[in-house]
């Protein structure tokens, strides 16, 4: 059984055990600097104006000083008006944060997930950083307030086992995430998050039931619309990170060329 | 939807134009309280989206049968938006509504708001009047079932 912390951290105790005396010995090195940077990328798959379409996001966190960023508390990202997150049809079923936490994303309904990826997670170890490949799910959570709500699992298992949930809800136009602390080691600066990879739709089987039987089915992506936004479809993002520092980062993905009959 | 019609039609019988067979029971009406209580349902199919627009048509059935296109807006805020059209004999009449989602997550939110007629054409061309607007949308098909009850004063 997982132990939870907080915002369903986790924790292999005897790794942490081991990874505390190792930092105890070797002391804890470089605490977060002042300021952080980030670079934003976006990709659509298909890029068809008019089709349903997977939104696939890039992050790539660095610190100005160039040791460990501070760690990330929170993520506003805009997109552009016109993109359809609302009406795509993923997110038919929605999986509570304590089922999440409880069982993970195989024990939500398949008709509750709604894209996925991977992190990458920085922490000191002794005079070393490590780091850390993290699995990304997100499903669709209950919604108490009338706007869609998002709740995005990451589970890391090497070298450190842990697992957090983060949530986000889905206003006009952005999506604003809150990440909870992870704790790396005791004395040391929590996880710092350096890298996201993550896809909203693409290969997802969803599954319903048609005159008994059950059936499955690619749900409808993101809406692109039937015409592209001059300059092309602008993404921009402000990560919030524990020492108060703000990055801001944007990119823009431009308007697919029309396809000759 | 359909309720924009309706009392545009009842409008229409009140003053005496046109004389669709119903509006000897809407004339009736009219006269006795000055309020059209009117009732329609319209079972909507998809017809194509552009981003967060979903654009849907089918019949509508009740106290004026028609043709409904509907533009309806769902952007992620709990308020969706729709703009339609509702094609009768006659002419047509167009309106607006904004309703509330109850529940966005479930396969297929309920919704319920309000509508305002914002224009007519031929015989409906000074039509107003406004309602109350519940409806279902189907987050699988982009289908919508719409239905209007209200008291259209005239």
């Amino acid at each position: 059984m997982r132990k939870r912390c907080g915002h369903a951290v986790s924790r292999a105790g005897a790794a942490l055990a081991l990874l505390s005396a190792l930092v105890l010995a070797a002391g804890a090195t470089s605490a977060a600097d002042a300021s952080q940077t980030a670079r934003l990328t976006a990709k659509f798959t298909p890029e068809k104006l008019g089709a349903p379409t997977a939104l696939s996001l890039g992050v790539d966190i660095s610190s100005a000083g160039g040791g460990l960023p501070s760690a990330l508390t929170a993520i506003d990202f805009h997109y552009p008006p016109g993109l359809a997150f609302a009406t795509s049809s993923l997110g038919l079923a929605t999986c509570t944060q304590a089922r999440l936490e409880a069982e993970g994303p195989s024990g939500c309904p398949a008709n509750s997930r709604m894209g996925g990826g991977s992190a990458i997670v920085e922490f000191p170890l002794g005079p070393e950083t490590r780091e850390e490949t993290a699995h990304i799910a997100m499903v669709a959570g209950p919604s108490p307030d009338g706007y869609l709500h998002v709740l995005i699992y990451a589970n890391g298992e090497e070298p450190v086992y842990g697992q957090i949930v983060m949530s986000a809800v889905l206003l006009h136009g952005h999506l604003q995430f809150t990440v909870p602390l992870v704790p790396s080691l005791p004395g040391s600066p929590d996880v710092a998050v350096v890298q996201l990879r993550v896809t909203i739709g693409g290969n997802l089987t969803y599954e319903e039931r048609i005159r008994g039987r059950t059936v499955t089915f690619r749900p409808k992506g993101i809406g692109l619309p039937r015409r592209c936004p001059r300059g092309g479809f602008r993404f921009a993002a402000t990560f919030s990170f524990l020492d108060g520092s703000l990055a801001p980062a944007q990119t823009t993905v431009g308007c697919p060329r029309k396809q000759r009959r | 939807m359909t309720l924009v019609g309706v009392g545009a039609l009842a409008l229409a019988g009140a003053v005496g134009i046109g004389a669709p067979a119903w509006a000897h029971y809407s004339r009736a009406n009219a006269h006795a309280a000055r309020v059209l209580n009117v009732r329609d349902e319209g079972r909507l199919h998809y017809v194509r989206t552009s981003g967060e627009l979903i654009i849907d048509e089918g019949h509508a059935t009740g106290t004026f049968p028609g043709w409904v296109r509907v533009r309806f807006l769902y952007n992620g805020e709990p308020t969706v938006g729709a703009r339609f059209t509702i094609y009768g004999s006659g002419g047509s009449i167009s309106a607006r509504g904004t309703a509330r989602l109850s529940s966005p997550t479930s396969p297929s939110p309920s919704f319920k708001g309000t509508l305002t007629i914002t224009g007519g054409s031929g015989r409906y061309a000074h039509v107003h009047g406004g309602g109350q607007l519940f409806g279902v949308y189907y987050r699988r098909s982009y289908a919508l079932i719409v239905q209007a009850i209200g008291k259209i004063p005239y």
